[in-house]
């Protein structure tokens, strides 16, 4: 809100420089966002005025906040009407005041719709709202910025059978509102009407009918309470908010209504003549302020102050709130305008914020423990990550939604659980609807991004939840990390020369290792839109963990890429599932005491066999003294015949119990390579 | 005995002139050879008159000795210099780059969050999470928001359905852990939250860290105490730090923390809107109805929580301008972190 410093001087007597009044508002928590010297030497405020205080939605409300910090008194403008005035003609009903607190008006009669005075439109300006050079209109909206309360000024001679009711739309209403726009209106909305028809909508916008014009000549103006979830509910569903609404719905002030109704009825009576009329007012239940209890030693203990009963009392009375000892407790009666002041809480912050935070001692908390329950997840998700950035991966952050036709992309089948996802009822974009149920698309965004920005060589990261909409109210939110890698050119001073496929498979496995999660598998991927010949599903323990491989040629001819056969390698992992297989313990193995002995096979085989397919026979032979094999070699070309490739072992022997003879190893190996050719259907490489 | 100084002192000039080990090998025969002129004037010692030959003989061998020591230590100053040679022709370009897998970056976000939750880890607290996708009861109303209630305004929401939102903040966490848990509690609770609003300053998601303190004597001097403390581990030792009162139904009272501007030191410039101060984080004490709604008894406890964006502390850490750039994930900028 944009408060002028002159006018806010009409009611506090300020003389300090406007940056300490910013900085005195500031600290009180009227939050001054702006500041700048307006034409006429006039310093305007950007005024930023929480939810909670709609009492400070006026230059008076901000100038008693003002008075308050720079310990002057606030001059409330006299609105005393003299004189006898005659009676008002139109009648006043209100057929639901639980919606309704208090409906007031005044008829002004033989007035003159003229130009505004200068004064009044220069403040309005400097406020931010355009002056329509129409005194009635401009004096509604001057003692709106002023005082706080929206009014609103009916042409008197168009309401009907001179009575105005407040009640409830009913089904089936419209209205056509000062915009010049025909509106439906809810059944719930409050409405205005006279003998006959609405003619405005409650708190939120008159109607266009019974609007005052310049051959107005009599004025009926309105001075309102109605019940703030009312006119929110109202606006929010018609889309219409208005600097009234805006008040309304946020609680106005129910006592103080009458002072801006006589305000503006003067100002009015002032700038176009006219006789004013006696009020009419509707005020069912007369406002009675709360009575709030605080105990002053919950004051100190929960700011942490050592303040003196009597320097609450005297705060609280800087503010304009009236209290009563009590012994070891006082009373607090909110006014009218603070109806945000519930609880003794609401109660102990007005000491805090009067008294200053800034005088409020500071302490370190005294040590208390407390478990967090996330420790070793938190732990795991560290070492995942920085595991994968160590093999080269740059970690990236996406927004958590997708698009439609993503999945579709993928060639995901109809049933995947991919395809169970939550839509979100309004989103920014319509690409951004859909709630991730993988990470995949935002990846393959982030390589086509960084491609078309001159990277060569993409390797990415992400490490997020997915939202599986498995039918219960809330999703199941699981964790991922997915991948993607693709190198233009293996160019380097020392060359490179694995396959992508097996680089990436290669980082994968220092994660594995980085985890302590050993007897992976590895099977042909079921994923359609993997390339057939390279990929995998990886397993353990028969759970399936996540996939990788080359997106297949009809995937990325999808994505329109101009690269020559890119070959683009793509991963996703399911964390819980990687977390669940990795041992939250390990324990010591006894440290070998006897030598070992080395044997190399090199057998050709095969290609169809794979080299997992070749270990597990060897490892299924395994005598008692053989303690590993590992794979050295994998070759295929020269010397070897088509269809076949030459595989390399080197089996360990060893015992526990001795030092073993080459006499004892040349049977059990002679037994192993028979076993072992017999098995492959292989034979021995000379 | 004149012919054996001058046999020495030949010797002498000559294997100072030899340049190999070819050329000390001749040298080798011509005086300690079988033809030698060494080996011939042993031959003839005979011939030397008796009275002479005593001093004539121990003479010579002395130069003997001196011959084939020099000789030696000849040879061997050679064959280290060969070797020394052959090392020199095996140099390599020392300053050609080292093989290695070159890391990829962290994100930036990631960088700091994982800062923030080192600090507060480090003073005890555990962490805990919530879900993302979130009950409109633990968003708003177990936090007193109701329904209808302006403060909603302050937060523009995403729905999945009428009773489903993205979580707007991650304060629902407080009340998640509230109900588990009785104090002392201690806990932040990392994560991304959503809001419909997106613009120059704004991204439809973006980062928080929310941190709650609760026990029987918790007061607003801690909650300071405890920020500050933070604050000087992450911006360093003599930021200023200021409290001024705000709003946020779920605490009261409640306060924006502000630190004196890191860029202007506090004179005023572009950054901060000349006012010294830049808003970093929101705090308050835990308003009483949070409590109630968590299910603890209404005076039983005391507590604080506060809340800050991740993208704020960052965009201040590193001088970022724009806060799209960490959605964009382009690896120009990734690459820097």
């Amino acid at each position: 809100m944009r408060v002028s410093l002159n006018w806010l001087k009409d009611f506090a007597d300020i003389q300090a420089p406007a940056a300490e009044v910013s900085h005195r508002l500031t600290m009180a928590g009227l939050e001054i966002e702006g500041m700048e010297e307006a034409a006429d030497g006039d310093i305007l405020f950007e005024v930023n005025v929480t939810p909670n205080r709609p009492d400070c939605l006026s230059i008076l409300g901000v100038a008693r906040e003002a008075a308050a910090a720079f310990g002057r008194t606030l001059r409330v403008p006299d609105t005393a009407i003299s004189g006898d005035a005659p009676a008002s003609g139109i009648k006043v009903e209100i057929s639901n005041p639980e919606l309704c607190g208090r409906y007031a008006g005044r008829l002004i009669s033989n007035v003159r719709v003229c130009e505004t005075p200068e004064w009044i439109k220069n403040r309005l300006e400097k406020c931010g709202i355009r002056s329509l050079n129409n005194n009635i209109v401009d004096i509604t909206n001057y003692v709106l910025l002023e005082m706080g309360h929206p009014l609103h000024a009916f042409d008197a001679d168009k309401i009907q059978e001179n009575l105005i009711r407040v009640a409830v739309a009913g089904t089936g209403r419209t209205i056509t509102t000062l915009d010049g726009i025909e509106r439906e209106l809810p059944p719930d909305s409050l409405l205005i009407w006279d003998g006959r028809k609405p003619v405005a909508i409650a708190g939120v916008m008159g109607g266009e009918e019974s609007a005052v014009t310049t051959s107005s000549t009599n004025i009926f103006l309105e001075a309102a309470y109605f019940e703030p979830y009312s006119v929110r509910r109202t606006s929010k569903k018609l889309g219409l908010r208005s600097e009234a609404s805006y008040r309304f719905e946020r609680g106005t002030d129910i006592e103080f209504l009458e002072n801006a109704l006589d305000r503006a009825a003067l100002l009015m009576q002032e700038t176009g003549g006219g006789t004013i009329h006696r009020i009419v007012d509707a005020y069912p239940v007369k406002y009675a302020a709360p009575a709030v209890e605080v105990r002053y030693s919950r004051v100190n203990s929960l700011l942490g102050t050592g303040l003196k009963n009597e320097e609450m009392l005297e705060i609280l009375g800087r503010i304009g709130l009236k209290t009563e000892d009590r012994g070891d407790f006082f009373v607090v009666f909110p006014p009218s305008y603070r109806r945000d002041i519930t609880g003794y809480v609401d109660v102990i912050e007005e000491i805090a914020r009067i008294y200053n935070f800034s005088n409020i001692p500071v302490r370190n908390p005294r040590a208390v423990l407390s478990d967090g329950v996330l420790n070793r997840k938190e732990a795991i998700a560290g070492k995942i990550k920085e595991s994968v950035r160590h093999s080269g991966f740059s970690e990236v952050i996406n927004y958590s939604f997708m698009n439609p036709g993503d999945l579709d992309k993928l060639k995901l089948p109809q049933g995947d659980n991919r395809r169970k996802y939550l839509t979100v009822m309004n989103p920014l974009r319509s690409e951004e609807a859909l709630m991730r149920t993988t990470l995949l698309p935002s990846l393959i965004n982030n390589f086509l991004f960084n491609l078309s920005r001159g990277a060569g060589d993409v390797a990415l990261f992400e490490f997020a939840r997915v939202f599986i909409n498995n039918g219960a109210s809330l999703p199941s939110e699981e964790l991922r990390l997915c991948g993607i890698y693709y190198r233009e050119q293996a160019r380097s001073v020392w060359p490179e020369n694995a396959p992508s496929f097996f680089i990436v498979k290669g980082a994968l496995q220092s994660l594995y290792q980085e985890l302590n999660l050993r007897g992976l598998s590895y099977l042909p991927s079921q994923e359609a839109f993997l390339h057939k010949g390279k990929s995998a599903d990886i397993y353990a323990d028969g759970n399936k963990l996540g996939f990788i491989g080359e997106l297949s040629p009809q995937v990325a001819e999808g994505l329109g890429l101009k690269v020559h056969r890119p070959e683009i390698i793509v991963f996703e992992l399911d964390i819980d599932a990687v977390m669940a297989a990795s041992p939250a313990t390990r324990a010591y193995v006894q440290v070998p005491k006897y030598p070992a002995i080395e044997r190399d096979i090199a057998v050709i085989m095969d290609e169809g066999i794979t080299s997992a397919e070749a270990l597990d026979a060897l490892n299924g032979f395994a005598p008692e003294i053989m303690e590993k094999v590992e794979l050295f070699d994998h070759y295929k070309g020269k010397n070897i015949p088509q269809d076949k490739k030459s595989l390399a072992f080197r089996i360990v022997y060893r015992s526990r119990e001795r030092t073993l003879t080459d006499s004892e190893i040349e049977t059990v190996h002679a037994e192993l390579v028979a076993y072992f050719l017999q098995k492959t259907g292989g034979e021995l490489r000379q | 005995m004149d012919d054996l100084s001058s046999l020495k002192k030949e010797f002498c000039e000559e294997l100072e002139s030899v340049g190999d080990l070819n050329a000390l090998q001749q040298t080798r025969n011509k005086y300690s050879g079988k033809k030698g002129l060494l080996t011939a004037k042993l031959k003839a010692l005979s011939s030397v008159p008796p009275e002479e030959r005593r001093t004539y003989g121990k003479t010579l061998n002395e130069i003997k000795d001196f011959i084939e020591t020099s000789l030696k230590n000849r040879e061997l100053e050679f064959k280290e210099g060969e070797k020394e040679k052959r090392l020199l022709s095996e140099r390599i370009d020392i300053t050609l780059p080292g093989r290695f897998v070159a890391a990829g970056s962290r994100h930036p976000l990631n960088q700091v969050l994982t800062e923030i939750k080192d600090i507060f880890v480090s003073m005890g607290f555990g962490i805990e999470d919530g879900p993302e996708v979130e009950l409109d009861y633990y968003n708003f109303e177990a936090l007193n928001i109701p329904k209808d209630h302006p403060a909603r305004d302050m937060q523009d929401t995403f729905y999945i359905s009428e009773d489903v939102v993205l979580r707007t903040h991650t304060s629902p966490v407080q009340v998640r852990v509230m109900e588990k848990r009785r104090p002392p509690l201690k806990i932040i609770a990392p994560g991304k939250v959503y809001r419909c609003d997106s613009d120059v300053s704004h991204t439809a998601m973006f980062h928080q860290v929310e941190g709650l303190m609760v026990d029987t004597e918790v007061s607003f001097s801690d909650l300071k105490g405890l920020l500050e403390l933070f604050i000087q581990s992450f911006f360093g030792k003599d930021t200023p730090v200021r409290f001024r009162p705000s709003f946020f139904p779920f605490t009261e009272p409640s306060a924006e923390v502000d630190i004196g501007c890191i860029f202007c030191k506090g004179s005023g410039c572009r950054v901060c809107k000349t006012t010294g101060w830049l808003e970093v984080m929101g705090c308050g004490m835990v308003n009483p109805r949070v409590f109630e709604m968590s299910g603890y008894g209404p005076d039983e406890f005391t507590g604080f929580a506060f809340g800050m964006g991740i993208e704020r502390m960052t965009m201040l850490k590193y001088s970022i301008d724009d806060i799209r750039l960490f959605y964009e994930n382009d690896l120009r900028f990734l690459r820097q972190f």
